[in-house]
């Protein structure tokens, strides 16, 4: 009996290649979109859970209540860490860690070589807190002192060769304008990719805060820089321990305004995002959103597998007639049907798998990740279990509905289809191309909220700027450097700053006065120090009063502020006028223009400049002539190797950074491009294999219609208008869900683009399109047939 | 007595009018029999032999079939009562496309318990019989109408029923493969096979023994 069933279904598989290409097409296809979301969804959510005191490790963030509502910043005192861990018995440890992106390029020297990579700086509790395996050392003590450096094992093997007795070997590093040499304490094992904190070499937190003192800044209460970590012990009560710290900070230190939250860290991956200080979305909402778009397409998938079988069982009706007959039961239908709908199901999993197995190198491009295939038992089972759900699903309706009907009304071919069933089908198709509707207007959308970001009007020129580190020799001579540069003819203007411009790095800061404003300090500012030429440079547009010059010796105290700034102040006739700010009293001598230094989700925030005192100079932004590039790189890269020997030349792009900032809708936009393409093609096998079967199953009809004197155009019409009536139902479901999540998404930017109806017309339109085209063959050979064919069968 | 029919009535209801399609049939049928089934257009005929063969159901009556009252079985009961003791010709032919001669011989036995070198012998013995051994692996597509018919025929008696049903059994055929079905039908019924056939032609009456005239449902 099974030999029979397996002979069975093959030669209907030959006899229906079509049919079943199309099956087999579209599911594969589904089940391997489905298989890369999975991957990607499962890695997402292992984020940062590879610490083995996952469950009790939380970070702490500093909230600060202003006119714009809650604001969470990562940057802590750099006692805190220290101080939680004194007075609070709750916390088993806590550590500070500096932001892995602020010293994100250090140059480390061993004999005469020179390796620039990222590291932090950590307090002695470090490697308590997270679980990073040391090769060499031990974990309570590599941090101890002022005189050690941890690295990971492969920087041990790019500076020395291995990373066996490297442990007191020296180490001379140059940061926050310190050059000092520190003994290797320790080694451990690579990080993780899997982790969000990614760094190459630790060096003592008690270092940090010399180089904070070195700056002319303090570690007290008031200065927000390392991030605080705390490893609470098991047992503590998290809510209750929340709300006990919330003010911690402020009985510290009178003059503190922050309050403390905490959150866990290996939620902050998903969750990055703060509302009225609480943790709310982030990659989370696209970790839904792409679960959603797999399941979508698998549900299609299944859908048109459903709506073909149906259609190809029934074509195989007399085959069920004849066997009932002949006395096959009906549960012997009803496996065969099942087996035929599961081994296809099996055929298109293997199919899955070579598409995924191909596509692999491709999707961890787009989403920047390093997946791929692993056959452990669990995933294996998981694979079998979808094959054959999907399977069951679609061979569910053949297998139990056809079987039911006595032989007589099925030989006799009584057996019509009824309302209900072909209602079903055309709602589904209808279901079908709605999804690809919204998919298409998704894509558009995207595509074009990222081009009006990419190409909207800064404020400012981020095209053709350089920006380098000043290290090195660099610190001594920088002015003479500048000097230099700026001599090419093809240099158009060089300057300095503490901070690279774009990003949201840039130091925020409380406690400016003005008058009007003595006695609350609510409003946060952003800061940054320059040099000067730094805004002519950068091509920032005065809106009042002037630059910083060379000609103002006065200008050490004067201060240039944004328009938004000036308009949260609330200050009337600016220029002239005076703000304190710390112990000392600036006068504002400009207004800028509001330009955008952060991404076009956050609207532009108050900001101020102060000319830098020379320690806090940290890099050089050079803007070159548009179109020569080339040569002007290699010209400063000249002058740097004659300044700063022995140093490499690294620069980047600003407008690089730039496009960083937009990754995420990058990606987005990518990959909604190739499921809306899949939703599409899935969409239109579906509704291939059904015109096929009603171009088929209406044969007679068409027979008489033509015998009756209907031309071939106008069959055709009849049966493309048909199927292009239900796409126009899906384009009127589709708009209005589109409309309004299009909506919620751009909502998430503060400048967006307007909702056009052409991005709604345009993807219905593409929608009628695809599916007439695919139609139409079906409709034109139906129509073409010899009308005595189709009569005499009867 | 192989089957005996007593007051046998089957309608529909139209437009709240009942539509007799058999009305008050009587009729019994000895093992042995050759019966023919003759009648018009709609008079019948087919859902008689439907209702005989426990294809379909009637709405009044009684029908008993070697001493089970069909009436009172249960539907799996039934098929198994026709499984064993009936096999059907149909007109057209109703041979499964994607199955060769050889299978579709075959396919009833695999509703019954048999092995499968049982069937390999019994499909052999019947191949032999009719003549088609050479043919055994072509699919019903590669053969003239009247050899797709002497497979259906085939496959109906590979099960060894005591009643074959015919339904218009020559109907597709031309006179001459006619003639060859109707004198294999004559042979089966020498060897004991009870055959009841309908039929429009005089012709093919003429092989019965025996004739039940149907108009509007009833017997005339």
């Amino acid at each position: 009996m099974f030999k029979h069933n397996v002979k069975l279904f093959l030669r209907t598989i030959k006899r229906y290649k079509t049919t079943f290409m199309i099956n087999v097409i579209g599911l594969s296809s589904g089940l391997a979109c489905v298989f890369l979301i999975a991957l990607w969804v499962l890695d997402e959510v292992q984020v940062d859970k590879f610490h083995e005191n996952d469950e009790h490790l939380y970070q702490v963030w500093n909230k600060f209540e202003s006119q714009e509502g809650s604001r969470v910043f990562n940057w802590t005192p750099s006692i805190l860490a220290e101080t939680m861990a004194d007075k609070l018995p709750e916390v088993k440890y806590a550590v500070s860690q500096t932001v892995p992106a602020q010293f994100a390029k250090i140059p480390l020297r061993v004999h005469d070589q020179i390796i620039k990579t990222g590291g932090v700086f950590a307090g002695k509790d470090y490697f308590n807190v997270f679980s990073y395996p040391l090769i060499e050392g031990d974990k309570d003590q590599v941090l101890e002192g002022t005189n050690s450096i941890v690295i990971s094992e492969s920087l041990a093997n790019r500076l020395f060769g291995s990373p066996k007795e490297v442990v007191g070997k020296v180490i001379e590093w140059d940061a926050m304008g310190m050059l000092e040499k520190h003994q290797v304490s320790g080694v451990f094992k690579d990080i993780p990719s899997n982790s969000t904190t990614q760094f190459d070499f630790i060096l003592p937190l008690a270092t940090y805060k010399k180089g904070i003192i070195h700056n002319g800044g303090k570690n007290d209460w008031v200065n927000n820089n390392p991030i605080t970590y705390i490893l609470l012990n098991e047992g503590t009560n998290v809510e209750e321990f929340a709300a006990k710290i919330e003010n911690f900070s402020k009985l510290q230190d009178e003059d503190v305004e922050a309050d403390l939250i905490i959150t866990k860290y290996s939620s902050n991956y998903l969750y990055s995002n703060f509302e009225n200080g609480k943790q709310t979305s982030g990659r989370m909402n696209y970790v839904y959103l792409f679960s959603c778009i797999a399941l979508f397409i698998l549900t299609i998938a299944c859908i048109n597998f459903m709506n073909l079988s149906t259609a190809n069982a029934s074509r195989r009706l007399k085959e069920i007639g004849v066997k009932k007959a002949l006395g096959s039961k009906r549960t012997t239908l009803i496996t065969q049907y099942f087996g035929e709908s599961v081994m296809t199901a099996f055929i298109s999993l293997l199919l899955a798998l070579l598409v995924v197995f191909l596509f692999i190198p491709q999707f961890n491009v787009i989403t920047g990740k390093a997946l791929s295939l692993s056959f452990d038992s669990l995933t294996f089972g998981l694979l079998l279990l979808i094959a054959l759900f999907t399977g069951i699903l679609a061979g569910s309706y053949p297998a139990l509905h056809l079987s039911r009907f006595k032989p007589v009304t099925i030989l006799r071919g009584q057996l019509k289809n009824s309302w209900g069933e072909v209602w079903v089908r055309k709602g589904l198709v209808i279901f079908q191309f709605s999804l690809s509707i919204i998919l298409i207007i998704a894509v558009l959308l995207v595509s074009q909220q990222v081009a009006y970001v990419q190409s909207k009007n800064l404020g400012m020129d981020k095209d053709n700027v350089v920006y380098f580190k000043q290290e090195g020799h660099l610190r001594e001579n920088a002015e003479a450097f500048l000097k230099e540069l700026k001599e090419f003819p093809s240099v158009v203007n060089a300057a300095m700053t503490s901070q690279n411009i774009i990003g949201t790095n840039i130091n925020t800061t409380g406690g400016l006065v003005w008058t009007g404003n003595e006695e609350e300090r609510q409003s946060r500012f952003k800061e940054l120090r320059i040099g000067h030429g730094f805004i002519e440079t950068m091509d920032m547009k005065l809106k009042e009063g002037r630059s910083f010059s060379r000609q103002f010796p006065t200008d050490s105290a004067a201060i240039v502020f944004n328009e938004t700034a000036i308009k949260v102040m609330g200050i009337k006739n600016p220029i002239g006028k005076t703000i304190h700010y710390g112990s000392r009293q600036y006068t504002i001598i400009g207004i800028l223009k509001d330009f955008h230094f952060q991404s076009f989700r956050e609207t532009v925030r108050p900001m101020f400049f102060r000319l830098n005192n020379n320690r806090s100079n940290l890099e050089f932004v050079v803007r070159i002539a548009a179109g020569t590039e080339k040569e002007t790189l290699v010209k400063l890269a000249d002058a740097y190797a004659k300044f700063n020997s022995g140093y490499v030349f690294e620069y980047s792009f600003l407008d690089s950074d730039f496009q960083a900032q937009y990754a995420a809708e990058q990606r987005v936009a990518s990959l909604s491009k190739y499921f809306a393409g899949l939703a599409i093609l899935i969409s239109c096998l579906g509704l291939f294999g059904l015109a096929m079967y009603t171009a088929e199953r209406r044969r007679k009809e068409i027979s008489i219609r033509k015998v009756l004197g209907q031309s071939a155009s106008q069959v055709t019409m009849m049966l493309s208008g048909e199927f292009a009536k239900l796409v126009l139902i899906a384009i009127g479901i589709a708009i209005p869900v589109a409309y309004l999540l299009a909506n919620n998404w751009l909502s998430g930017f503060a400048y967006r683009i307007p909702l056009k109806g052409w991005y709604f017309m345009g993807a219905g339109c593409i929608a009628l399109f695809v599916a007439l085209l695919t139609v139409g063959s079906q409709a034109i050979g139906a129509a073409n047939k010899n009308p005595v064919d189709g009569l005499k069968e009867e | 007595m192989l089957l005996n029919l007593k007051n046998i009535s089957k309608w529909v209801q139209s437009g709240g009018q009942k539509v007799f399609l058999l009305k008050d049939i009587n009729f019994w049928v000895n093992e042995g029999d050759f019966i023919s089934i003759m009648g018009p257009s709609g008079s019948g005929k087919s859902t008689l032999l439907n209702v005989i063969g426990m294809l379909d159901d009637f709405n009044e009556g009684e029908y008993s079939f070697l001493d089970e009252s069909v009436h009172t079985l249960k539907e799996k009961h039934r098929a198994n009562l026709y499984k064993q003791y009936v096999g059907f010709v149909f007109q057209a032919y109703h041979l499964i496309d994607e199955l060769t001669v050889k299978e579709n011989l075959e396919m009833p036995l695999l509703y019954k318990k048999h092995s499968a070198s049982e069937r390999k012998s019994l499909v052999g013995d019947m191949l032999d019989r009719f003549n088609i051994v050479g043919k055994k692996d072509l699919f019903p597509a590669q053969l003239s109408g009247g050899q797709q018919q002497l497979v259906g025929v085939a496959r109906a008696l590979i099960a060894s029923p005591k009643l074959i049903l015919a339904d218009e059994p020559t109907g597709n055929l031309n006179s001459k493969q006619g003639e060859e079905i109707m004198e294999i039908f004559t042979q089966l019924n020498k060897e004991g096979v009870t055959i009841i056939q309908v039929t429009h032609s005089e012709k093919n009456m003429a092989y019965g023994s025996r004739v039940i005239n149907l108009l509007d449902g009833s017997i005339v």
